[in-house]
């Protein structure tokens, strides 16, 4: 639900930006189903993805809302209930959040040329002609929604025979995966006291490094032999994102044959 | 929509069904729909079958209308037919291959789609002006979901990528082509959702 901003004024009344009356035009479909992370933090309460916006246009002042509360918020959150793709668009926007305050926060180089004004007269009348056109698109997305949804109640028989690139995941969900992640970090964990290298560590060359091991092994490797017997935490969250390239990209391949057995990473043949 | 498999243009004639050899070829287009399991053109089914693509689409036809009553259906999708189940008995489907509701595309990344798919090809910044938000997030989502593509760059400052829609993204909505989506502003939408109901 995207409002129209008060176009100016609104950032002096920090730590008070009120979030938006529903929006009058919204139409019928101006309610989404979809719930977004509603965050409530000083100076701002109101869906994340709105405080997102506001701050882009400038009309709510960053520097006045501490994001360092925001983030603790929403890792409680995830700790409460995890829904995965949920969290990842609420960290994405965290993140912007931050460059942009960070951006804020440095001191700025003295201003280039300034470009020559649009006629100021009829400003008013584009950002009208401007909301019009983005309250048909939301409109348009709702359609798309409709569609989505009878398309979705429509199955096509599966093709038969997948050749096994198809399946880089094989009886493995995300969540297993994402369990022996944090099984591992758990026990970097422990050894932090080791933690005193500051080597860089690149993705592409954990990739090289995974793909030559598996490559080695016909059988494949577990997924705990990926990670040094002494690992830091940044080499393990280098390493797991690797690993999630390579399976990306179908070089590897991630199996369990069932639940809780080892889970085990394989090359893919060319 | 849940008729967009009656294609345009063909009058299902009272003759047809009478016609022994349309009902023959009728037929075989379903056997061809049944193994695909995806949209295949009218173009290849006339070449399967050795009929004129003016009978392919008048025996597609035929079959849409056999299958009313059927737990299947014939839908014009992506330049091609396809042959899928009824959404009516989505529910009882879904419980026998035990799968979960499938992952729909979040609000954001809709908005942007529609922005796309409207307006291609269009940069980023087009996308960002129009709804006045970040929209990296929701690009991305959408280039590996193979819904969009880059379609190449626009020849100005920077030379910002050009996003188009896909192949996939037709079958995603079940659109015949890029012209099957609604007309945008407020009458063409409203009059699809009329439809749906």
């Amino acid at each position: 639900m995207r409002e129209v901003p008060e176009p100016a004024g609104v950032s002096e009344a920090q730590g008070d930006a009120r979030p938006p009356e529903p929006d009058p035009d919204g139409g019928p479909f101006g309610r989404s189903t979809a719930t977004p992370y509603t965050v409530k933090v000083p100076g701002f309460e109101g869906p994340l993805d709105l405080l997102l916006t506001l701050a882009h246009r400038g009309d709510v002042d960053l520097s006045a809302i501490p994001l360092a509360d925001l983030a603790r918020d929403l890792l409680e959150r995830t700790k409460r209930r995890l829904d995965l793709p949920e969290a990842t668009e609420a960290l994405w926007m965290l993140a912007a959040l931050v460059e942009m305050k960070a951006k804020l926060l440095l001191p700025k180089p003295p201003p280039a040329e300034p470009l020559p004004e649009p006629e100021t007269a009829d400003l008013p009348a584009q950002l009208e002609a401007q909301m019009a056109e983005y309250r048909a698109f939301r409109e348009a997305a709702e359609a798309l929604r409709a569609l989505e949804e009878v398309q979705q109640r429509i199955f096509l028989r599966p093709p038969q025979d997948p050749g096994p690139a198809d399946l880089p995941l094989v009886g493995l969900s995300l969540d297993e995966l994402f369990r022996a992640f944090a099984a591992v970090l758990e026990r970097a964990r422990r050894n932090q006291a080791a933690e005193v290298v500051t080597e860089p560590i690149r993705v592409v060359d954990r990739m090289a490094a995974i793909l030559q091991a598996v490559r080695r092994a016909p059988e494949g490797i577990t997924f705990d032999e990926l990670f040094p017997e002494q690992v830091t935490t940044v080499m393990i969250v280098v390493t797991f994102l690797a690993l999630l390239e390579l399976i990306r990209e179908r070089k590897v391949r991630a199996e369990q044959d069932g639940p809780l057995a080892p889970i085990r990473v394989r090359a893919v043949a060319a | 929509m849940m008729d967009a498999g009656t294609p345009t243009g063909v009058a299902v004639e009272a003759t047809a069904a009478s016609d022994v050899a349309l009902v023959r070829l009728a037929a075989a287009v379903e056997s061809v729909l049944f193994v695909a399991g995806g949209p295949v053109p009218a173009r290849r089914l006339a070449e399967v079958t050795g009929a004129s693509p003016e009978d392919v689409e008048r025996a597609v036809a035929v079959l849409h209308a056999r299958l009313a009553d059927s737990g299947l259906l014939v839908q014009a999708v992506a330049g091609g037919y396809q042959l899928g189940t009824r959404p009516e008995h989505a529910d009882v489907v879904r419980r026998f291959l035990q799968t979960e509701h499938r992952e729909r595309l979040s609000r954001g990344a809709l908005e942007v789609l529609a922005i796309i798919a409207y307006r291609q090809p269009c940069t980023r910044g087009d996308i960002e002006q129009l709804r006045g938000a970040r929209s990296d997030w929701h690009i991305d989502r959408l280039l590996e979901r193979q819904l969009i593509r880059a379609v190449g760059r626009r020849e100005a400052l920077g030379r910002p990528v050009l996003f188009g829609t896909t192949d996939l993204f037709l079958r995603y909505f079940g659109l015949r082509d890029l012209r099957d989506l609604p007309p945008l502003g407020d009458r063409g939408v409203q009059a699809l959702l009329d439809t749906l109901g």
